[in-house]
């Protein structure tokens, strides 16, 4: 038995987990190739016009797995921290997936909702081992195993600042480590001579005492990570300047790219630069983009921190 | 204190029967015109969804009309528009104004929060908890009984035999309800509004096809956006069903007095198709659409914002269900770029498919019913 994976969204969060689960269960997890401008296409053909671009890219990698597997495996991550929101395209995501095509393997959906502590969401993946054929021992192992997984995984060490332009790209995960979208972003800023920091590594304390300073919470789990992160980066000055990555019609970006615009200009802080992706991003217009803000950035001296006001500098 | 509530179905008209009760001053806002909604997409930035650009522009006007405080409802969760009221604020604040914000979360996401925003708005008054809870209910009543006249004069509209009719009856029974403040007034208000309708001459013979509004609520419910899509629909025979309105959204629990379901009742209709809640009115127009088609409705239509995170993906479902369970439905996605005549000619298109159906329907009835009686 084959189960497939499209290689978008939330696997880039929890892909490892996901396939060590059917691993566990001796299944055969078929997770697609990375993006190409094939799937774009594809997935922007099927998907709706107004999906942002992560989901037409998704729709592109479940057309790929469309002959080849026996069911196609999408989690629906209902909330990743409690008090928490996930985005309403993760919710609906399962039955989007359904409604593409009817020539589909049937679409497997157990529910993710980490902001439970007792993990009742995991009898739905005990129940999916059960009705794939599976003992209830080897269902109860591997979601046990998956459960160690998912507590044992991230805090990320955080690298210091050493290069002469560090920049901060803070965008969702799935646009930024998926090249295929992204069109490169992280290579070509490196080859520009900047040293990239991304969101995920900025501990999550960090996040936290940033987004207490806010008015109002953000409940979108992922947006509150990227704004803590970006707030982080500003206020200790440890980045040259930030590029802010969303895509066309995403509904939490574009609340809090104004917010972060906003704030930022405020505090008078580091440069910041937005950039929108979409199924016509062409990477001419990105490199000409990425070229102005590193030369920006090599021109204009870092702005200091507010208070610590360098020896014989003016300050107006 | 003078506040102002956005212009959305009958929020309005039970925001200012609140301030009239418990002694606020409020600002009536303007009435949605061009200029309002190019100062709010002037300002916004360019990827709010189109509702945001307009309460902007709608609060700019408040604002320069009087008003001091605004109040909007936050918390829905998912949807972008849960963190609207913030950047309002801060939109607002760089153009100039001066003003206060009071933004309403649901009680059930966070009971201080709701009582907190509760207290600023009612802290001028001379009413406290108890009294605030009381009229609160009192509000709710007649924002049903408001509503109730809306969905009464909808399902009419097509079928009066004297044009203007049910217009006439409606303007009569808001009337009627303008002047119900207490308890028994609003219940014997209820009363007089049933029977007003029951009055109006209508022609049950006249061919007709039945179809249903659904979608963003701001989008579906005001004439303004959706070139007032029930009487529009209504000179052409329709009789129309709307799936939301905004006194049912504010009902706490139990059955929808206007619409007439529960929740689960909601959430069974929807699952096959949407099987969790997904922020914003997804699920219910989903559930609407299950409903109407179930129900033998010949179309439907859907409005949405551009881009609108739960709409679109009611959008996507639509296409399976309707080829599942045969209905045409017409999405149609509103934004500042809408133009009047575009939106005319494919909702002609789709009044025409629909005609064509019903009419094919019923001859196959009546070629099924001679043959049976052979």
């Amino acid at each position: 038995m084959k189960v497939g994976l499209p290689r978008a969204l939330l696997f880039h969060q929890y892909g490892d987990c996901w396939v060590s689960f059917l691993d566990d269960l001796g299944i055969d997890p078929v997770v697609t190739d990375a993006t190409t401008n094939d799937t774009v296409v594809t997935g922007t053909v099927y998907a709706d016009n107004e999906s942002c671009l992560p989901v037409k890219v998704f729709a592109g990698h479940l057309l790929d797995l469309k002959n080849t597997v026996d069911y196609i495996l999408v989690p629906r991550v209902v909330s990743q921290h409690p008090g928490m929101k996930a985005c309403p395209k993760y919710l609906g995501l399962p039955d989007m997936a359904r409604a593409l095509d009817r020539d589909l393997p049937p679409v497997v959906s157990p529910s993710m909702d980490l902001s439970d502590r007792r993990h009742r969401w995991a009898a739905d993946w005990n129940r999916l081992a059960l009705d794939l054929g599976k003992s209830p021992q080897a269902a109860g192992s591997a979601v046990d195993s998956m459960l160690r997984r998912l507590r044992e995984r991230d805090e990320s060490r955080v690298p210091a600042a050493r290069g002469s332009m560090p920049i901060g790209v803070a965008g969702h995960l799935y646009n930024i480590h998926d090249s295929g979208v992204s069109l490169g972003l992280l290579e070509r800023l490196s080859a520009m001579g900047a040293e990239v920091f991304t969101v995920e590594q900025v501990p999550i304390r960090h996040v936290r005492h940033q987004l207490k300073t806010l008015p109002r919470k953000i409940r979108w789990d992922f947006e509150s990570r990227i704004v803590g992160a970006v707030m982080h980066w500003s206020r200790t000055r440890s980045v040259a300047g930030i590029i802010y990555v969303s895509s066309f019609a995403c509904g939490p970006g574009s609340m809090i790219g104004p917010l972060l615009e906003d704030q930022l200009g405020r505090e008078e802080s580091v440069p910041l630069m937005t950039i929108i992706l979409d199924e016509h991003s062409a990477e001419g217009g990105l490199i000409t983009r990425l070229e102005a803000f590193t030369d920006l950035l090599r021109r204009v001296p870092r702005n200091p921190r507010p208070g610590v006001v360098p020896f014989g500098v003016d300050r107006p | 204190m003078r506040i102002a509530v956005p212009r959305v179905g009958s929020l309005h008209y039970m925001a200012e029967d609140f301030c009239r009760r418990v002694g606020i001053g409020f600002v009536p806002s303007p009435a949605y015109t061009l200029s309002m909604i190019e100062r709010g997409v002037a300002v916004s930035p360019e990827h709010f969804c189109f509702p945001m650009k307009v309460l902007i522009g709608s609060a700019m006007e408040s604002l320069e009309a009087g008003a001091d405080t605004l109040v909007t409802v936050a918390g829905y969760g998912e949807c972008r528009f849960n963190y609207f009221a913030e950047l309002q604020r801060r939109i607002l604040e760089r153009e100039g104004y001066e003003f206060q914000i009071v933004a309403f979360d649901s009680p059930f996401d966070s009971l201080p929060d709701f009582y907190r925003s509760l207290r600023a708005v009612t802290r001028s008054s001379r009413f406290h908890l108890p009294g605030v809870a009381r009229e609160l209910s009192l509000v709710l009543a007649k924002g049903h009984a408001f509503d109730e006249i809306s969905k009464r004069a909808t399902a009419m509209r097509a079928l009066e035999a004297v044009e203007g009719a049910v217009d006439q009856a409606a303007g009569d029974c808001r009337a009627l309800l303008a002047n119900a403040f207490k308890k028994d007034e609003i219940a014997e208000a209820r009363r007089a509004i049933a029977s007003r309708f029951d009055e109006v001459p209508i022609d049950r013979m006249r061919p007709h096809i039945k179809v249903g509004v659904i979608g963003e609520i701001m989008m579906s419910i005001e004439p303004y956006f959706n070139l007032d899509i029930e009487r529009w629909l209504a000179r052409r025979g329709a009789v129309v069903e709307r799936s939301i309105y905004m006194s049912d959204l504010m009902t706490p629990f139990g059955r929808n007095p206007v619409q007439g379901w529960t929740d689960e009742e909601m959430e069974k209709y929807a699952s096959p198709y949407l099987c969790h809640g997904v922020g914003g009115h997804g699920q219910i127009n989903v559930a609407a659409a299950v409903d109407h088609a179930r129900r033998g409705f010949d179309a439907i239509v859907h409005f949405f914002p551009f881009t609108c995170l739960p709409e679109v993906i009611a959008k996507t479902i639509f296409v399976r269900l309707s080829s599942e369970l045969d209905i045409p439905i017409l999405s149609i996605s509103i934004d500042e770029q809408t133009g009047r005549a575009g939106m005319q000619t494919r909702l002609e298109a789709l009044t025409d498919l629909a005609w064509s159906r019903k009419r094919r329907k019923d001859s196959e009835l009546s070629a099924r019913h001679a043959t049976s009686k052979v």
